[in-house]
């Protein structure tokens, strides 16, 4: 393995690969609450209480962060969201 | 027209009235609209990341496409399968299906939402349709497809707890 020409900026990028993100559903005029919740069940495990707390988010404030971790986790959650016509996205999660 | 669970988990619809058969009828043809804005809503940006939009493009897109035209044809396939008695039909959606039926009607109520430009207050409305009026019964139609959901979706629910 070639020895690294700049460890600083390597540890930084990598530390950039490791934050965290949220994934995002928001607010649509079309899709069911019923429907919502049950594809928040399925994709996430949640319970019935949780994804109806998450629907309810999306319904009232246009969206939530139903799910944050890896970004390749977060990928594959959003696909999973988009599979089922459901508006998703993923954003860096703010770092305190 | 009359709805009612099976033994077997299946969702029977019967009794259907040759006009809410026809509206079933539509389900695939409305899903798979080629329309750009209804394109934009069925494959929407992952993020605000032109490096990931792009790869988005070539690697998930291929795979929802696919995934949605093979709901649009299972439900074809039950469609046409629907028997007819005494002027009116009956259709048999397998427990199977389900998922299926799901998304083609969410495909087809988006696409029409997005063809007709419904907002959240035109899909709020309860005021009978005007059967003249090609917004009022598209909305109609958004409607009754929604009722189906709502149906699939209790079935489903009811199953798991």
């Amino acid at each position: 393995m070639p020895a690294l020409a700049n460890p600083e900026i390597a540890t930084c990028g990598q530390h950039a690969l490791d934050a965290p993100w949220n994934v995002v559903v928001h607010n649509d005029p079309v899709n069911l609450m019923s429907y919502v919740a049950m594809v928040f069940r399925r994709v996430f495990g949640f319970s019935k209480e949780k994804a109806d707390h998450h629907m309810l988010e999306v319904h009232h404030k246009g969206r939530s962060i139903v799910w944050t971790g890896t970004r390749e986790k977060a990928e594959l959650h959003v696909q999973q969201l988009h599979s089922h016509l459901l508006l998703a996205t993923l954003e860096p999660a703010p770092q305190s | 027209m009359k709805l009612e669970a099976a033994t077997d988990g299946a969702l029977l619809l019967q009794e259907i009235p040759p006009f809410l058969f026809a509206l079933l009828a539509e389900i695939p043809g409305r899903a798979a609209s080629d329309d750009p804005r209804v394109g934009a809503r069925f494959f929407p940006d992952p993020a605000a990341d032109d490096e990931l939009v792009e790869d988005w493009k070539s690697l998930v897109h291929p795979e929802l496409q696919e995934l949605f035209q093979s709901a649009r044809e299972t439900v074809r396939a039950d469609l046409r399968s629907a028997s007819e008695n005494d002027g009116t039909r009956a259709l048999r959606i397998p427990h199977n299906h389900t998922d299926a039926w799901l998304s083609a009607l969410n495909q087809a109520r988006l696409a029409i939402t997005e063809e007709s430009g419904f907002g959240e207050k035109d899909m709020a409305a309860e005021a009978a349709p005007n059967p003249e009026d090609p917004r009022e019964m598209a909305l109609f139609q958004v409607g009754f497809y929604g009722f189906l959901q709502e149906c699939l979706v209790r079935m489903i629910c009811s199953d798991h707890g």
